[in-house]
């Protein structure tokens, strides 16, 4: 054993420093490049690559310690207890564990990497001490407590940038190698200097020999051997874990490039889905709105206040509205097909071939008919149909609404027979004036005869009669006797009776006739008649009695007129002449004439300018023209009235 | 009778029945004058001699019944016989109303005609006498002297000489005298005719 008053004085081998911050530096490289190994590691894989890095790094940590330790020399001998140093190679694989799992950590926040740092700093610290405490030397050590607490933070410290280093660069990328050997060499200096720091904290004693049980001596081979031993597990752990990275970071750029593409697709699919969702939504509000908007068009059809249906080309009914069902009480089976004719018109308006025909010209149609009410009654409706047509014109469908006209058809009727009534009352009323006419022209005649005959028997008893004067007064009672008879002929025709006779009648022979009953009337009247009558116009078919009425009608309107006019010229023209439509009366006065406003008013039932008048005799005078096939107008001249008709020629003349 | 001196007048527009009526009316020794209107009537000059009028109802310009209602409103009072193929009651209670002799319904008998122009014509002679007194009277009356005309309404009225003369403020004998001369002016011979006369005049008995 050594005094202990001097301290024994230890020296460096410097190669063998230099290989220790080689292991250093490389055992550095090492943990590095296992981190980013053991980052991109995970499930079952992650244990191993956990585990192994974590022996690789240990023993590397241990070895580069071994092998400062190893290049102190002391003047004695030095032997190394062994457990110890299995122990503080076990204490070197757990400070590795704990950096490396701290290090692969998705996150690393400051708390880890602080926590991290201390474990790792006092692992190695650990470890350090260990190796001096397996020392088996002739002297006892002494430490230096700032030195031990400097290397001791200093290991922290270094822990904490090697934390901080391995964790930026787990990452793959261009410079990873470059960057981590410059981080390498950093780091393996870092721990180089806190190891010499610590070794620096120690100072040698001499002492008693050491208890040398389970001490081993190292040889410079075995030195060697674990300096290469070392680099090899180191070295094969890197590239391992180089070549199994690059498999895996090729996987996972694989795994994520089908990630990718498989976000990719999903997302599309997603916005394909998102485009479909909208359009189904689209569609089912589009079709909700057609839903309402044709539940809205049902509602009107079937109440608006008229009956409404739909029928195929061949007009068999496919559609009743409501109105329609419940006015005939069909249902809605019974109305369709044909069922809309045969259980609900009239059975004389169930003219079945009529309707099939309007239908089949594709024509728009009204047609009248009766139907029968739920109750059993009938009423008059109008029928109106219009077809729908395609591109190609043919009918797809038709549509109709039917429309209640009874109210119209009731008070046509009552027109009707008002007419007819108000013609009788005309014809009967004129008939009175006739008949007044028909006694004056009678009893003038008359009045003469039975003066002259008066005068004659006088004279026949007188002593002595006047002979010459007695032959003329015979003679004019011939002649009224005759002229009495033609009187009585013509009102003998003019009055026959019976049913509307067309024979061929001369329409200037009328007009002669006619004058020749107005006669009285016109010179009563101080009119200054003129006929202007063409010759030898061709017959026609006419009832001459209804014929002479009409004229009748026309003078006597001619002459009202006349009297009532200022310049009471008394003019009036009766015209006759050939057309290409046949022959044509004009019956002209020169009176204050027709506005032209009144023009077709005049023909209009109880329409009159008159006083007195009852607005018939122009309207029942047109019916009767009309009843020929001609017409009557109110032809617009100068001056006056022209009143003008036209009758068509006797063909079978 | 001075029957020669009569004229019937006839306006019929049927030249027929003119010529038959003037026939039988020239037959009993009337004149007769023919018109086929009322408008050539008056456009004619009649003689003023007793005449008639024998007017049919229904002419050419203004009726018979218009006709009739112009002449009364010209103060002309011929005495008019209406013929009428086809007259109506109306027609003829307007037509006597205004003063017709007859309405005849052609044909007519002849002697209803001829009687009807013989009351017309006395009608028309009655009526011309009364005119002819009335104008003799007046004539009489202008002959009196103002003192004379003041004191007749008086002596009408009733009234004595001595009333008289307080009324006009001079002597009974005076208003004697003028009364005797009144009465011979007038020709009259009585109170009672004088009273009449005066009447005819239009001259009541009250005082003026």
């Amino acid at each position: 054993m050594i005094s202990a008053n001097a301290a024994l004085h230890g020296s460096y081998d410097y190669s063998e420093v230099a290989r220790s911050v080689l292991i250093a530096i490389a055992a550095s490289y090492g943990a590095l490049n296992l981190t980013g190994r053991v980052t991109t590691a995970s499930g079952r894989v992650r244990l191993p690559w956990l585990s192994g890095g974590a022996v690789a790094m240990g023993i590397g940590i241990w070895a580069m310690h071994l092998k400062a330790m190893l290049a102190f020399q002391l003047p004695v001998s030095v032997a190394y207890h062994w457990p110890t140093t299995l122990v503080a190679f076990l204490v070197a694989i757990l400070a590795s564990a704990i950096a490396l799992f701290f290090a692969s950590r998705q996150k690393m926040g400051r708390l880890e990497a602080v926590t991290g740092s201390i474990f790792m700093g006092a692992g190695i610290a650990g470890l350090h001490y260990l190796l001096m405490a397996a020392m088996r030397l002739p002297a006892t050590i002494g430490y230096s407590p700032l030195l031990v607490a400097c290397s001791i933070l200093l290991a922290v410290l270094f822990s904490l940038i090697a934390l901080l280093l391995a964790f930026g660069l787990r990452e793959e990328t261009r410079w990873t190698i470059q960057r981590r050997a410059g981080s390498a060499i950093v780091m393996g200096t870092a721990i180089s200097a806190m190891h010499y720091t610590g070794m620096a904290a120690a100072s040698f004693f001499p002492s008693s020999p050491p208890d040398l049980s389970h001490a081993v001596n190292v040889s410079p081979v075995a030195n060697n051997g674990i300096a290469i031993v070392t680099l090899i597990v180191i070295l094969a752990a890197v590239m391992t874990s180089s070549v199994d990275r690059r498999a895996s970071v090729e996987i996972q750029r694989l795994n994520k490039d089908l990630e990718r593409r498989v976000a990719e697709r999903t997302r599309q699919l997603e916005a394909v889905n998102q485009k479909l969702r909208n359009e189904i939504a689209e569609r089912e509000r589009a079709e909700e709105g057609v839903r309402r908007s044709e539940d809205r068009l049902r509602l009107v059809i079937d109440t608006l206040p008229a009956l409404v249906w739909s029928k195929l080309p061949d007009g068999s009914a496919d559609f009743l509205n409501q109105r329609f069902r419940e006015y005939t009480g069909l249902s809605v089976d019974e109305g369709l097909g044909w069922g809309w004719m045969r259980k609900a018109f009239h059975p004389e308006d169930q003219t079945e071939e009529e309707w099939r025909a309007a239908f089949a010209a594709g024509q728009p149609f009204e047609k009248e008919a009766r139907m029968r009410r739920a109750d059993g009654a009938y009423r008059w409706f109008m029928h109106r149909a219009v077809p729908l047509r395609d591109e190609l014109g043919n009918v797809v469908k038709w549509y109709g609404i039917t429309t209640d006209i009874e109210e119209r058809k009731r008070s046509e009727t009552a027109l009707q027979e008002a007419r007819d009534r108000l013609a009788h009352v005309t014809r009967t009323h004129a008939m009175g004036e006739l008949a007044a006419a028909i006694a004056h022209e009678i009893n003038q005649p008359l009045t003469a005869i039975v003066t002259n005959a008066n005068f004659s028997l006088r004279q026949l008893i007188s002593s002595s009669p006047n002979l010459a004067e007695l032959q003329t007064a015979i003679t004019e009672i011939v002649n009224d006797g005759t002229r009495a008879s033609a009187v009585i002929s013509r009102i003998r025709a003019l009055l026959m009776k019976g049913a509307l006779s067309r024979v061929q009648v001369d329409i200037n022979e009328i007009v002669e006739d006619v004058i020749s009953l107005l006669r009285n009337e016109l010179t009563r009247n101080r009119v200054n008649l003129r006929t202007e009558l063409a010759s030898n116009l061709p017959r026609v078919l006419g009832d001459s009695v209804q014929l002479q009425q009409v004229l009748i009608n026309l003078i006597m309107n001619a002459i009202e007129a006349i009297r009532f006019s200022a310049e009471h010229s008394g003019r009036l023209v009766i015209r006759s002449g050939r057309s290409a439509d046949g022959v044509w009366v004009q019956v002209q006065d020169y009176g204050p004439g027709i506005e032209p406003e009144l023009a077709e008013l005049v023909f209009e039932p109880f329409f009159t300018t008159k006083v007195e008048g009852i607005g018939m005799g122009l309207s029942i005078s047109r019916s009767i023209i009309e009843s020929h096939g001609g017409q009557l107008s109110l032809v617009s001249s100068r001056q006056g009235a022209l009143f003008e008709f036209v009758l068509t020629v006797a063909t079978n003349d | 009778m001075t029957e020669t001196a009569s004229i019937v007048f006839v306006v019929d527009d049927d030249p027929s029945v003119r010529r038959a009526i003037k026939r039988l009316v020239e037959s009993v020794g009337l004149h007769v004058e023919l018109f086929g209107s009322a408008a050539e009537f008056m456009d004619s000059s009649r003689p003023n001699v007793v005449s008639c009028l024998v007017l049919d109802i229904r002419l050419p310009g203004i009726s018979g019944l218009h006709f009739q209602r112009e002449l009364i409103k010209a103060k002309n009072e011929i005495p008019t016989i209406f013929i009428t193929a086809h007259g109506d009651i109306p027609m003829t209670v307007r037509a006597m109303k205004a003063g017709a002799v007859e309405f005849l319904t052609k044909p007519f008998r002849d002697q209803d005609l001829l009687d009807a122009i013989q009351v017309a014509l006395e009608r028309d002679r009655a009526r011309r006498q009364r005119y002819a007194d009335v104008a003799l009277l007046r004539e009489r009356l202008d002959s009196l002297t103002p003192r004379e005309r003041e004191v007749l309404p008086l002596v009408v009225s009733g009234l004595l000489n001595k009333q008289v003369a307080a009324e006009i403020g001079t002597t009974e004998g005076t208003i004697k005298v003028h009364r005797s001369q009144l009465m011979r002016k007038m020709g009259a011979d009585s109170l009672p005719e004088l009273v009449r006369i005066a009447e005819k005049v239009g001259i009541s008995g009250s005082k003026q």
